[in-house]
């Protein structure tokens, strides 16, 4: 009775799966079901402005030391003004790349791999390039 | 001396929209001509102006300038509907951001109405092209006016104009400049203003924007209609356009497609409408809408020498619906009147009218159908989202493997903000 009940206050437009009917046991319904509410949303707590957040895959190792490695994703957030210390995704030349953004004393631009193993890259006044957004937060595969 | 706000309204448009998509995760791009082509890689269907200035234009037969291009070091993309959709949602999502009074036009067109001064429209319009620059990543025109028509002539004069640099508020061009634009302007260059219309009025003496604007209301309604009356009196700065005109055209729905292989089977041609009926009825779904009446078309190439044969049918639903299994049921009809065997068909498509929101109409019980009851149009519609196209459908297509007929995009680039497989790679 109260299951045939239930099924009727369900607004027509969810969805209903085909699935076979089940008996709902009698007796006092779970305490928990009132906290069953919400999940947890990686999409918002990852993404501060989805309009301007783009995600992309990176290979190679010159930022390892920053946490970031082959095949690892990204999370790039273009709302954000790059400030010297962020990790960037900047366009040279045409190509993409991922570099620590910093500007020394003398004002001259460098990008900084994160890995012994790579040269410092000075930003050439007149070159190609622009930083097409700021990297927030690295996914990087564990297992 | 603070001029009081008007209701201003902001049309918005995305600079050369399909190449300023493929820009955004594609740097190499950003320097070089870029041809766009249709589905199956036919033609040339966008472009930006440094190709238009290499010779290249709309329309042009890919295999034919394809050498040409080739060796101009023109770029070349297969469109690539998945990305180009997703960026249009961007901008859409920003452009909510700036006013509750929104409507989107097309996919890379919005209108937007801000009570304004104009020079404060000027700041903001300034701010809503360099957000969409620096969050989305395209360019973007803006224009101001105090109808939709000027602000649409507005967006046009900004990509004229260097100087406005993408924002051109109509109120505040010297009146001179406004005057000039209306004298040299042709007629047809206002939205709305067709091909027939423009020959009738230059028939009576109405040329330029400037003529159309003068023109005598009473005459323009009754030789013409009152449509492009409203035109004539947004042009003088009344609003008149309502919303209803205006969408006038989203009355019908079409879903059509051209097949990279020739079909001249039964079989095939079942499983292609069987795909495009579901393709259509998962767009009512999503529009919330059903349709009354169901056309399905199937079509031989026009420039083939072989037999000719353009088949359709036309269903009236005997309730209006959304539900995929009663849009396939009625576009299988089609397959009776086909020349199969005989004929190649290399274009197969629905057209559906007689659209409303779905509820509006009130379903007598025993007219139900059984599985619309059960809300399988929903239920496919939501597991699509989630999952993908392909991942289901009914009958034929269910099918996991791409049947020979599906689209042709050799040069496709990454599908890189909807499929986590084709993330754009970078390297470190």
């Amino acid at each position: 009775m109260k299951a045939t009940l239930r099924a009727r206050l369900v607004p027509s437009t969810t969805v209903t799966y085909p699935f076979p009917e089940t008996r709902i046991p009698a007796g006092f319904p779970s305490p928990a079901e009132d906290y069953a509410a919400t999940e947890i949303d990686l999409n918002s707590e990852l993404i501060r402005d989805e309009a301007a957040t783009y995600i992309l895959r990176v290979t190679g190792n010159s930022m390892i030391d920053a946490g970031i490695s082959d095949g690892d994703e990204i999370i790039v957030d273009r709302s954000l003004t790059p400030t010297p210390g962020n990790v960037v995704v900047a366009a040279v030349d045409g190509e993409f790349t991922v570099k620590r953004f910093s500007i020394d004393q003398q004002g001259q631009g460098w990008l900084l791999p994160e890995n012994p193993a790579y040269p410092p890259l000075p930003i050439e006044s007149g070159a190609d390039f622009t930083i097409f957004g700021v990297v927030t937060r690295c996914l990087h595969h564990v297992h | 001396m603070s001029a009081p706000a008007l209701s201003l309204v902001f049309h918005v448009d995305i600079n050369t929209y399909y190449v300023s998509c493929e820009r955004i995760l594609d740097p190499s791009l950003r320097d070089q001509p870029v041809v766009i082509l249709s589905n199956n890689d036919g033609c040339i269907i966008a472009l930006d102006s440094r190709a238009k200035r290499l010779g290249f234009s709309m329309g042009d037969p890919w295999h034919r300038v394809a050498d040409a291009a080739a060796a101009r070091g023109v770029a070349v993309r297969s469109s690539n509907y998945e990305l180009y959709g997703n960026i249009s949602q961007r901008v859409m999502s920003v452009l909510k951001e700036f006013a509750a009074d929104f409507e989107q036009y097309s996919i890379d067109e919005a209108f937007l109405t801000i009570p304004a001064t104009p020079e404060k429209a000027k700041k903001l319009a300034r701010k809503i092209k360099d957000d969409l620059a620096r969050r989305v990543g395209v360019p973007v025109c803006v224009g101001v006016a105090r109808t939709k028509t000027l602000a649409k002539l507005a967006n046009k004069t900004a990509k004229k104009i260097p100087v406005l640099r993408g924002v051109c508020v109509w109120d505040l061009l010297p009146p001179q400049r406004r005057e000039s634009l209306f004298a040299t302007l042709p007629a047809s260059e206002v939205w709305g203003v067709g091909g027939r219309s423009t020959r009738k009025l230059a028939a009576l003496g109405i040329v330029s924007i400037g003529d159309l604007a003068r023109a005598d209301l009473t005459l323009i309604r009754k030789r013409f209609s009152v449509v492009l009356m409203r035109t004539v009196l947004e042009l003088r700065g009344v609003p008149a356009l309502p919303l209803e005109e205006q969408r006038a055209f989203k009355d019908q729905l079409i879903f059509s497609r051209s097949f990279s292989t020739p079909i001249s089977d039964e079989t095939q041609m079942r499983q292609v409408l069987s795909l495009y009926a579901q393709k259509a009825s998962a767009r009512l779904v999503k529009a919330g809408q059903v349709a009354g009446i169901v056309a399905a078309f199937c079509s031989t190439s026009l420039f083939s020498e072989g037999t000719q044969s353009h088949p359709s049918v036309q269903v009236k639903l005997p309730q209006a619906t959304a539900d995929p299994v009663a849009l396939t049921r009625a576009g299988h009809q089609l397959l009776t009147r086909a020349d199969f065997g005989v004929a190649q068909y290399v274009r197969a498509g629905f057209l559906l009218s007689g659209l409303e929101q779905d509820g509006a109409a009130q379903v007598l019980e025993p007219f139900e159908l059984a599985h619309e009851k059960r809300q399988v149009s929903t239920l496919l519609a939501s597991i699509q989202e989630k999952c993908g196209q392909g991942t289901i459908g009914l009958g034929y297509a269910g099918l996991a493997e791409q049947p020979a007929w599906n689209m042709k995009r050799q040069m496709l680039s990454l599908r890189g903000t909807t499929h986590w497989k084709e993330l754009v790679q970078v390297k470190l």
